[in-house]
């Protein structure tokens, strides 16, 4: 149960090929009154230890109260299911980052189709000695 | 002078295409663009010269290399080449060309560029005549 920093949802595709880039958001609902300064983290679980992370351009902000703010996240799909873990935080009077809620979401690794060929085109030819 | 049709965002062009010059012993490099999904997968890659007529290709000359394609997880365009040896065994005259990858039943085949392939045959030692330029003692 969230104090102030309500996950709301974890927005990201099922699946994705390896290496692929996934593009996710985690939403999160400010639970207080008014205006506060609220955070986000998180990590891929699929067996790594440390947990990769997550990359968000931006990963806090103010959020008036009772409002939800979505924060933009990526990372680049490994070559096994992950499991997305998200965290938030809120900014205590206090000085400091305060671990709040937390949500998760799974992708699963999408299976490579078997070979296929769309077209071809001859581009060039030239005389070689 | 071939040519062929491409389209485009005003219809139909007309792409004339330059024809290229060989002779036995020379090898002609095709370069071909194709797009490719899924597994990695090896595939020769073949080419041929010759005749488009109405019952299919009537090739003269051809050959084909293995090529390695790597797993695409989505469409890919990637490019290769494979040479042919120009040979005897062709006559002089214009040619078409075309490429396909796979083998006896291809998995794609390209478009064929008419008449793009001029073989020139050079014959046995000949001579014309000869004249007296000069004459002096020595």
């Amino acid at each position: 149960m969230a104090t102030y920093a309500q996950i709301t949802g974890i927005v990201a595709p099922s699946q994705a090929y390896p290496g692929s880039r996934m593009d996710m958001t985690v939403k999160v609902k400010n639970l207080y009154a008014s205006v506060i300064s609220l955070m986000v983290g998180g990590a891929l679980e699929y067996g790594v230890s440390p947990w990769p992370g997550i990359t968000y351009p931006q990963s806090g902000a103010d959020v008036a109260g009772g409002s939800t703010y979505t924060f933009n996240g990526y990372f680049y799909m490994p070559d096994k299911s992950v499991t997305i873990h998200a965290y938030s935080y809120w900014y205590g009077g206090d000085g400091y980052w305060h671990f709040d809620d937390e949500m998760t979401k799974v992708v699963n690794l999408a299976e490579v189709v078997a070979s296929q060929f769309g077209s071809i085109e001859i581009v060039s030819y030239e005389r070689r000695l | 002078m071939g040519a062929v049709f491409i389209p485009s965002e005003f219809g139909l062009v007309f792409v004339p295409l330059a024809n290229v010059q060989v002779k036995a012993g020379d090898k002609l490099r095709i370069t071909c663009r194709y797009t490719h999904r899924g597994k990695a997968e090896s595939v020769p890659l073949y080419a041929a010269i010759g005749n488009s007529g109405w019952a299919g290709f009537d090739e003269v000359l051809n050959a084909s290399k293995t090529i390695n394609v790597p797993e695409d997880a989505v469409w890919q365009t990637r490019e290769d080449y494979v040479d042919i040896t120009i040979t005897t065994a062709i006559s002089a005259g214009l040619y078409d060309l075309y490429s396909k990858i796979g083998g006896s039943i291809p998995k794609v085949s390209s478009p064929t560029l008419h008449d793009v392939v001029e073989v020139l045959v050079t014959g046995n030692s000949e001579f014309g005549e000869i004249t007296i330029n000069s004459y002096a003692k020595v």
